[in-house]
């Protein structure tokens, strides 16, 4: 895995519309999918607690991850006003995580799972049931769309995370790498969207098999905008 | 020296490499130990190199021995045996030889107190190398300790010739104010002879092989005994080495030297260079310190010297004889150092240093050390804290960063207290602070030092895809030979396909696996990627400011070759010379592309960073900024939008270009994004034990911990850019990769003395900095218009226009 470049920005103002399935959705600057017609919010990999898992073994990283992570979520909920959140798994980097929570974070949790649908779909990183509210759940079925955390090769119609997909368009010369949506006519693959995650290029052998290459769409995540880029820009690294 | 140990004075010895001021540093000790035998470590000597300690050992226990003393002198390094380093710390010698890092791990443990009560004396090798890096850090923060342990304590300091001697001699009296610290001044001997290369050939444009030179390389060295020869970077060593062995018809044992080279490989060239086998070696900045090398008679400088006092440490590493002259050559790679060595050499002759100044202490050196000293005992902080303000570089610390470090120790000093429940340092009823458990002084000494490797992959060959072709996926063959390592970072930077060069041969960038990088051959005639990425050291300001004013008096170019006296009059007649105090700008267009070329002399990481912020701002000006190129003498700017047009309708202001509150908002804006802050952080950061270096049972690989420490860096930037860590981050940044101070002080001279010259075409004086276009690294800072090209082209297929 390696990084994204560059620090993602909010706020949620810039959206994307995504066609998948024969549904409409809205693709967000921070990697969330909106669903308006099922006012649904999706979102995998938030990855909550991941700094901190370091703490017991001594070392102390920036405690700040969860806490920026919610604070893009609550903004997506508020411009998006979703009834219903899916996360689509490893949700927590470990199952201590939701113990581990601070106070401040735990409070900002409850307050954006207050009067809304919440779905926790277990992850490898959070296969464990937890009392945090919601529901936990292993997978979704949502107007014939299957969600969950790992993609199936077997299956189509299914929206799912856990890769971390980026791409790395290559142009005139100059390249950038960034995280994105992937999706062919089979699958969807969410970004991750928890901040101190790790991305994989689409092209790279983790997604191998996974998508038809000359079916596979794009869609990154720039600074201000997101940017739809052809197959052919597009390089492994 | 006698006399002033006798008289309890500690002492600052100056003299030339090689003047024998090494084992000059011991007489006082072995006085004593004569006059008055005794047992227990009486003398501690630390070195920058392991070879050196081991060597000044070899050198002082032959006499010792001849003499019939019963004086023991043992070695303490990395490479000790642990049984031995134990015994050490119970039985120790009466003189120990050993490293900075070796140093703060005896520091660590409980036992410190008992063996280092009894020292008298400690010597400090090579100090002018060590009080530029964090290792200086380290060491003073070691005597300052020391020096509170055993208070009869003197210094020995042995350093080359600086700039600035009174402030070294500081720096070694700082833990012991009441201490006198006698200055001492070895004479340099005969004054050297340095000579530039006149060469018959062409001197080219731009480059940093000196080809053109090889042949009159290869008979000099045929004239000498011995030959030393230094270039400033690693590739150039290379390239070097392979095209004298090209030349090398006589078979002369001509050799290489360069850091990343294998240990075993480098100690064999050291012992054949002793041994007076060796005709020549090729070296980088490696053999600048060390031992003494048989038989040198002349010293070659290949490419810009780029300081003077660097050049005449080089050139003291030849004829260690005082009364004879030393014999340098230099050999200019392009145009402008043909103008820098004549700098370099009016230096030496005139004896003007330029040595930079010793630095100011890391905040993560600091917290390594104070964890340090936690686990030796529980310590007072209000104790603590007084004696670090006694190691020179930390004079100026304040009581409130001192605690802010404490508690970044502790619990990781977040202004969110997250980690209480873990803390490494907890307070005793006392109020001392203690270390929580065993478990955080085992990984205190396994983290110990301030040199931090570059996480290195192999590079290996493999068949390739056939990128020309189109053909980016399916599976590659993962057998192939290895060809050696390289800068993990290297790679971060390149696209499948990308060429570069390697091993002497041009290989494209297949994929990332399994750290290892896969390449694959590449039938390009030109890598497009360079891999050389410049000097560690920067033109130094005093031999830019010689090299302004030769430019500017045309009087002194009757000492220039004629070439480059002709090239110099053609930039006069065509467009102008650059001013002392002035900053020439010059801007043409060139196919389909419009340049800025401006000449502040002030090294390439200056530039590079005013290459950086010139960009973001002619991006704001509508100029389309496309990318830039940095030389040590000049920077290019290429744009979309005519630049000449835009003066010339007052739409773009040079004045509000180049004003110096570029170094506000847009710095700091560009910083958040910079790959060299992310990079100076993770040093930080492990230095300072956030990010450990290997553990017990489970080391992580140098690939992992740079992935992590970016985002560590960037969640830290965003949630607490004040935090200590961003503010070591940000110190480092800007006193090494960034060179700002130094940006800052040109931008503060050009203000409002732009000189602009509006061309038609390229003007002479531009051409090597072009010329540099495709050779050096290219910042095309532009990265989130690549995926709007991409994006706007897919809009025109859809709407069926493309």
């Amino acid at each position: 895995m390696s990084i994204s470049a560059t620090p993602r920005r909010h706020p949620a103002d810039e959206a994307h519309p995504l066609e998948f399935a024969a549904h409409e959705f809205m693709a967000l600057l921070s990697g969330a999918l909106y669903w308006p017609v099922e006012s649904t919010l999706l979102v995998a990999d938030l990855h909550l607690e991941k700094m901190s898992s370091y703490a017991p073994a001594g070392q102390f990283l920036p405690p700040y991850d969860t806490g920026a992570t919610l604070e893009y979520l609550s903004a997506d909920l508020a411009f998006t006003g979703a009834g219903r959140v899916a996360c689509l798994g490893d949700s927590f980097h470990r199952d201590e995580g939701p113990s581990t929570l601070l106070d401040r974070d735990r409070a900002a949790l409850v307050q954006l799972m207050t009067g809304r649908d919440w779905t926790w779909i277990a992850g490898n990183h959070d296969p464990a049931p937890h009392g945090l509210g919601g529901e936990c759940r292993d997978a979704l079925e949502v107007d014939g769309l299957r969600l969950s955390h790992e993609p199936d090769p077997k299956r189509t119609r299914q929206i799912a995370g856990h890769l971390h997909p980026a791409a790395r368009v290559k142009l005139n010369g100059r390249s950038t790498r960034r995280p994105c949506f992937a999706w062919d006519d089979a699958r969807l693959i969410l970004p991750a969207y928890g901040v101190a995650t790790g991305s994989l290029n689409v092209l790279g052998p983790g997604f191998a098999g996974l998508f038809t290459l000359h079916r596979l769409n794009v869609l990154m995540l720039g600074r201000d905008r997101l940017y739809p880029v052809a197959r052919r820009h597009l390089v492994d690294g | 020296m006698l006399e002033a140990a006798r008289a309890g004075e500690s002492v600052l010895l100056i003299a030339p490499t090689g003047a024998g001021k090494t084992l000059a540093g011991f007489l006082p000790s072995l006085d004593a130990l004569i006059e008055r035998p005794r047992e227990g470590l009486h003398t501690l000597y630390l070195s920058p190199l392991k070879a050196l300690a081991v060597d000044v050992t070899r050198n002082l226990t032959g006499p010792i021995a001849d003499m019939g003393l019963s004086i023991r002198v043992e070695t303490r390094t990395g490479d000790t045996p642990t049984h031995r380093k134990q015994r050490q710390r119970y039985d120790p010698p009466h003189m120990l030889m050993t490293t900075p890092e070796q140093l703060a791990l005896l520091l660590s443990h409980a036992d410190a107190a008992r063996l280092f009560g009894s020292l008298k004396c400690v010597v400090l090798d090579e100090l002018h190398a060590l009080i530029t890096s964090k290792r200086g850090d380290l060491m003073a923060l070691g005597l300052a300790r020391l020096a509170r342990l055993a208070p009869d304590l003197t210094v020995s300091g042995l350093s080359a010739t600086v700039a600035q001697p009174e402030m070294l001699a500081d720096w070694i009296g700082a833990p012991a104010p009441a201490r006198k610290v006698r200055l001492i001044r070895a004479s340099g001997g005969a004054p050297p002879i340095v000579e530039i290369l006149e060469s018959q050939t062409r001197v080219p444009w731009a480059g940093h092989s000196a080809s053109y030179a090889i042949p009159e390389l290869y008979a000099t060295i045929k004239g000498h005994k011995t030959s030393l020869l230094f270039v400033n970077t690693r590739s150039q060593a290379e390239l070097v080495f392979q095209l004298l062995w090209d030349a090398n018809e006589d078979n002369l044992a001509i050799a290489l030297h360069h850091g990343s080279l294998d240990v075993a490989q480098r100690r064999k060239v050291e012992a054949a260079m002793v041994a007076g086998k060796l005709r020549a070696v090729v070296a980088t900045s490696t053999l600048d310190l060390g031992i003494d090398w048989g038989d040198v008679d002349l010293v070659i400088q290949i490419g810009a010297p780029k300081g003077a006092s660097r050049l005449m440490q080089r050139i003291g590493r030849s004829n260690h004889r005082l009364d004879e002259p030393s014999k340098a050559l230099l050999v200019p790679a392009n145009r402008f150092e043909v103008l820098e060595c004549e700098a370099a050499k009016q230096a030496v002759a005139e004896n003007a240093q330029d040595s930079p100044d010793p630095i100011e202490g890391g905040l993560d050196v600091l917290a390594q050390h104070v964890l340090g000293m936690a686990c030796a005992a529980p310590f007072d902080a209000g104790a603590l804290y007084t004696e670090i303000t006694t190691a020179w570089p930390y004079r100026e610390l304040s009581r409130s960063l001192f605690d802010r470090v404490v508690d970044f120790v502790a619990t990781g000093g977040y202004a969110l207290r997250a980690y209480e429940r873990y803390a490494r340092l907890r307070k005793t009823t006392e109020g001392l602070w203690r270390i929580a458990n065993s478990r955080v002084a085992r990984q205190y000494r396994l983290n110990v030092g301030t040199i931090v490797e570059e996480p290195m992959v192999k590079v290996r060959l493999v068949r390739g895809r056939g990128h020309r072709t189109g053909a980016t996926t399916g599976p590659i063959s993962r057998t192939g030979r290895v060809l050696g390592e390289m800068e993990e970072y290297f790679f971060t930077t390149l696209a499948p396909g990308d060429t570069f060069l390697f091993g002497g041969e041009i290989v494209a960038f297949e994929a990332m696996r399994d750290n290892e990088a896969y390449v694959s051959r590449s039938s390009a005639p030109d890598p497009e990627i360079p891999s050389y990425m410049g000097g560690k050291f920067p033109l130094s300001t005093y031999l830019a400011e010689r090299v302004r004013r030769t430019l500017a008096s045309p009087g002194e170019w009757r000492l220039l070759p004629d070439q480059v006296r002709e090239w110099l009059e053609l930039q006069r007649d065509v467009s102008t010379l650059p001013g002392t105090e002035s900053l020439l700008v010059e801007t043409f267009p060139r196919a389909e592309k419009f340049y800025l070329v401006c000449y502040p002399f002030e090294g390439r990481l200056a530039h590079q960073t005013l290459g950086m912020l010139l960009t973001r701002r002619l991006e704001r000006m509508r100029a389309r900024p496309l990318g830039f190129v940095a030389s040590e003498y000049a920077l290019a700017v290429w744009c979309a939008a005519d630049l000449n047009f835009m003066v010339a309708q007052n739409r773009l202001s040079l004045d509000a270009l180049f004003d110096q509150d570029m170094l506000g908002d847009d710095l700091e804006t560009w910083l958040t994004e910079s790959a060299l802050m992310r990079r100076t952080f993770r040093n930080c950061a492990i230095i300072s034990g956030l990010i450990e270096r290997r553990h017990p049972g489970r080391e992580k690989t140098g690939r992992q911990i740079t992935m992590s420490s970016d985002l560590i860096y960037d969640v830290l930037y965003q949630h607490e850019p004040d935090h200590v860590l961003i503010q070591a981050t940000r110190c480092d940044a800007a006193r090494g990769l960034l060179d700002i101070a130094r940006l800052g002080d040109c931008l503060k001279r050009i203000r409002r003395h732009i000189v602009h010259k509006p061309l038609d075409r390229i003007s002479p004086l531009a051409v090597p900095v072009m010329l540099e276009i495709g050779k050096e690294p290219i910042f095309g800072e532009g990265r989130e218009s690549v995926m709007a090209e991409a994006a706007d082209e897919l809009l025109k297929e859809a709407s069926g226009k493309r």
